[in-house]
């Protein structure tokens, strides 16, 4: 109806409106900021704070330590998950065709060479020996290779453990495709490397700076893990990620506001020498345990074929064998060379890259249960760094997929009893003052309280006469500090160590003899790696020792806390040039 | 006057140019939903290992829906959208600022025409996707790389349209306009430019789509923030659910940005609709 002039205004007026929208904006506005973490919540982007403290501790399972090689005493098949329903994997019985997808990487030779190239063939080991034949696949993506496996169109899926870790949860989610992991292929060996701008001298200096890496792959894995033995949080860098690793090594070349990158060879090794101001902070030539290549059968598959599993692992250590020929191993490599579109030269100069891990190195990957590197620390490691990054929820049981049950039984035949563990990198004696010449990759605090004036880490509690109570510890956590140490040292298999002991200086010119200080700190790093050396079978001489007294306190603006400064710091330092 | 579309003579189920009421059109909408969403349940429901798509491949669409608290709130689902529509509208924009000079004035001047007309045919039939290296040399893993990529795709889209926008403008109209005394310039802006604006609309409507196919290809670098950011770490290391999730989200946003340009078009240019 039109308004006329006698009737009285009803409603507002004009000021009262433009109050009363503000008054309701105001309020939306309110809502919406008071609802923020609802409307618009920040998720869990891995930038939360890391306990570092929680870092690669572990339940203290073992403390008598007495043992180097300490056998796992389950059955595998009884922790695997039982495989339900009806298989769903392609397969023709009467070919009998494994499909076994790899990607461009070094560590696959063995397996090429157990093959004869990449198609089926019947003249291969597995073959001959085995009765079934491989159709090694390239399949370079690993999300298009988890995809083949997921579907039953690959029997196989590869990757390095610390992608298993990541693919597992969805996978497990049909008993079927749940990923049974049999073999380890090799370790990655400056396969994967850091390459930096500037002025970085080690891990440390990343605080503040921009990495860029590929997400979710073997990268991502090595960059956190070093930041976390450095003491570094995550979230103090800036992360940039990328797809491919080939990408990451482009975007740091064509950026010049990325600091770092994380990539493969051979672009991390190309970049130094095209590109000026950079170069490499480190590889996996020196973490060479931080990294392993292996290989999972669909559980279904390897529930219906387990002779075919069998063959497989067989034939993959047949052709280290075969390797060791160096007609072969030309060979293989021009059948690699085939298989990726690549010239021979290219496949050769990979060589470095990887370290194959034949029987004996497998037999300590997957069954010595105190082997500082092996696959359950290695799984609990990656698990470790994901699970606080925030990027898996409800991660896997490390025995949930490992299966040893094959090395076992091919460790009671004798079969590859010639194939001994070579991956023991050898060290000579050297000091403290030639290797702390060059600065180390990484360091990390540890404490271990000592008892007073004592250098024994297993030192039991006293009660108040003095005397030591009888089957305790006066530092419970000594195990499992141990651990975490071990498990560091373990990963850097091939660099050295330099473990340097500090003592508090509440005694400081109480006539207490500087000497004895001194020697007391050195006994202190002494005895760590005794206890590291006799529980996880490290060569001594990876160790070198140093005793600073108290000449280094914690914080040196608060050197009186003495708490802060009983403690042993454990340095990383590059293999020596040979 | 006005011409109706001739009744048809067919009876039966399917009749050619049927006027259908708006109940109507939306029940035949819903259908094939229904149906693909009855066959979606159908191959994903029971225990993992007996439905016909395994979990590892195509969650069931219970498990979608059930995600979406985890992925709006763990995974930032509404910041993330935020980025990725930022990301498009600034490409957008980006594109538009070059193309519609451009395309205007390969309309209305046949030699600007044929100077720009080979780029646009080659852009044409460019794999759009190996773009991505050559932004990321060019403009670094940033902001930039992803907004200029886009700008890209968006640009190789939209000059063929303006220029058919302009190009479409029936002669009769110059030809009265240069009767009345009009400038070349005044043939371009009172004339061409107006006739065509709906047309151009049209075009950056449909232009505007085109942003959120390649959204995934532009978040490729960088990865970490956005929708595509999501897709991409989802497919690497699930929940699956989230891909689907996100998948049936973009879609979402397109058709409803798209409903808007509409109605910003009806009211920008009511006489496009109007029957002559």
């Amino acid at each position: 109806m039109a308004q006329t002039e006698d009737q009285p205004k009803v409603g507002p007026t004009a000021l009262g409106k433009l109050v009363l929208f503000l008054f309701v904006l105001a309020c939306l506005g309110g809502a919406a900021f008071y609802f923020r973490d609802l409307i618009a919540p920040g998720g869990r982007d891995g930038s939360q704070q890391v306990d570092l403290d929680q870092f690669q501790r572990v339940e203290a399972q073992d403390t008598q330590g007495i043992t180097t090689v300490n056998e796992y005493q389950y059955v595998p098949g009884e922790k695997l998950p039982p495989v339900k329903g009806v298989s769903a994997y392609k397969w023709d019985p009467q070919q009998k065709v494994v499909n076994f997808p790899i990607n461009v990487w070094i560590g696959w030779l063995p397996i090429v060479a157990a093959n004869g190239g990449f198609a089926p063939n019947p003249e291969s080991i597995f073959a001959k020996k085995h009765g079934f034949q491989v159709n090694l696949r390239l399949i370079d993506d690993p999300v298009v290779a988890r995809d083949a496996f997921a579907s039953g169109d690959s029997h196989v899926l590869w990757g390095t453990l610390d992608m298993m870790v990541l693919f597992a949860p969805d996978l497990m989610k049909d008993s079927r495709s749940a990923p049974r992991i049999y073999q380890q292929v090799d370790w990655s060996s400056g396969g994967d490397g850091i390459v930096i701008r500037g002025n970085i001298g080690s891990v440390a200096d990343l605080k503040g700076k921009t990495i860029v890496y590929a997400q979710n792959s073997p990268s991502q894995y090595f960059i956190n893990n070093l930041l976390l033995n450095a003491g570094v949080q995550p979230s103090d860098v800036n992360h940039k990620y990328t797809a491919t690793a080939f990408e990451a090594a482009a975007a740091f070349v064509a950026d010049r506001s990325i600091d770092a990158c994380v990539s493969w060879a051979p672009d991390i090794y190309n970049i130094p020498d095209k590109v000026t101001g950079t170069r490499i902070l480190t590889t996996t030539a020196e973490a060479n345990k931080l990294i392993a290549d292996v290989w999972a059968a669909r559980a279904d598959f390897a529930n219906d074929h387990p002779e075919i599993i069998k063959g497989l692992v067989a034939g993959i250590f047949d052709g280290m064998d075969r390797l060791k020929d160096p007609a072969q191993r030309e060979m293989a490599y021009q059948w690699m060379a085939d298989g990726y579109g690549m010239q021979a030269d290219e496949v050769r100069a990979m060589a470095q890259d990887a370290h194959s891990t034949n029987f004996g190195e497998n037999k300590a990957f997957f069954l010595n249960a105190n082997d500082p590197a092996n696959f359950e620390r290695t799984w609990k490691n990656v698990t470790f760094v994901y699970r606080e990054l925030g990027l898996i929820d409800t991660p896997v049981r490390f025995d949930e997929v490992m299966d040893f049950s094959i090395i076992q039984e091919l460790d009671r035949a004798g079969t590859f009893a010639h194939q001994k563990d070579e991956s023991r990198s050898t060290f000579a004696p050297t000091s403290y003052k030639k290797v702390a010449a060059e600065s180390p990759i990484l360091t990390q605090t540890i404490r271990i309280n000592f008892y007073p004036n004592s250098a024994n880490v297993f030192e039991p509690e006293h009660d108040e006469m003095g005397k030591p109570i009888p089957n305790t510890l006066y530092d419970p956590s000594v195990a499992a500090t141990l651990e975490k140490v071990a498990r560091l040292v373990g990963q850097y298999e091939r660099a050295v160590v330099a473990v340097v002991g500090h003592t508090d200086s509440s005694m400081r010119g109480k006539g207490t003899r500087y000497e004895d200080v001194k020697g007391l700190s050195m006994d202190r790093a002494d005895a760590v790696r005794q206890a590291l050396v006799k529980k996880y079978d490290f060569d001594p001489n990876k160790f070198t020792i140093e005793g600073m007294a108290w000449d280094e306190p914690a914080n040196p603006d608060d050197p009186s806390n003495h708490a802060l400064n009983r403690r042993v710091e454990i340095s990383v330092y590059p293999p020596e040039a040979k | 006057m006005t011409t109706e579309a001739p009744q048809s003579v067919h009876s039966g189920l399917l009749r050619i140019r049927e006027k259908l009421p708006a109940w109507k059109t939306w029940l035949l909408g819903l259908v094939p939903v229904v149906v693909l969403l009855g066959v979606w349940t159908l191959a994903t429901t029971g225990a993992a290992e007996e439905r016909m798509i395994s979990p590892t491949i195509l969650p069931s669409p219970g498990e979608v829906v059930a995600s979406f608290g985890q992925l709006w709130f763990d995974r930032a689902l509404t910041r993330n959208l935020g980025v990725s529509l930022t990301r498009v509208v600034e490409g957008f924009l980006l594109a538009f600022a070059v193309s519609f000079p451009l395309g205007l004035l390969m309309g209305a001047f046949t030699k600007v025409k044929a100077a720009f007309t080979p780029l646009t045919v080659f852009g044409a039939y460019l794999p759009i996707p190996t773009l991505v290296p050559l932004t990321l040399s060019l403009f670094g893993t940033g902001e930039l790389q992803k907004v200029m990529f886009l700008a890209l795709a968006f640009s190789i889209y939209l000059v063929p349209l303006f220029v058919a926008a302009v190009d479409t403008v029936d002669d009769t109209y110059l030809k009265t306009a240069y009767t009345l005394g009009a400038t070349r310039w005044d043939a371009v802006r009172r004339v061409l430019l107006p006739v065509a604006w709906p047309d151009i609309w049209q075009a950056m409507r449909l232009g505007f789509g085109v942003g959120w196919s390649y959204i995934l290809l532009a978040e490729m670098v960088d990865v970490g923030r956005g929708l595509g950011g999501i897709i991409i770490t989802s497919q690497r290391r699930g929940p699956r659910e989230h891909i689907y999730l996100v998948l049936v989200i973009i879609v979402a946003v397109a058709f409803l940005t798209d409903k808007l340009w509409a109605a910003a078009g009806r009211w920008l240019f009511p006489y496009r609709d109007q029957k002559r």
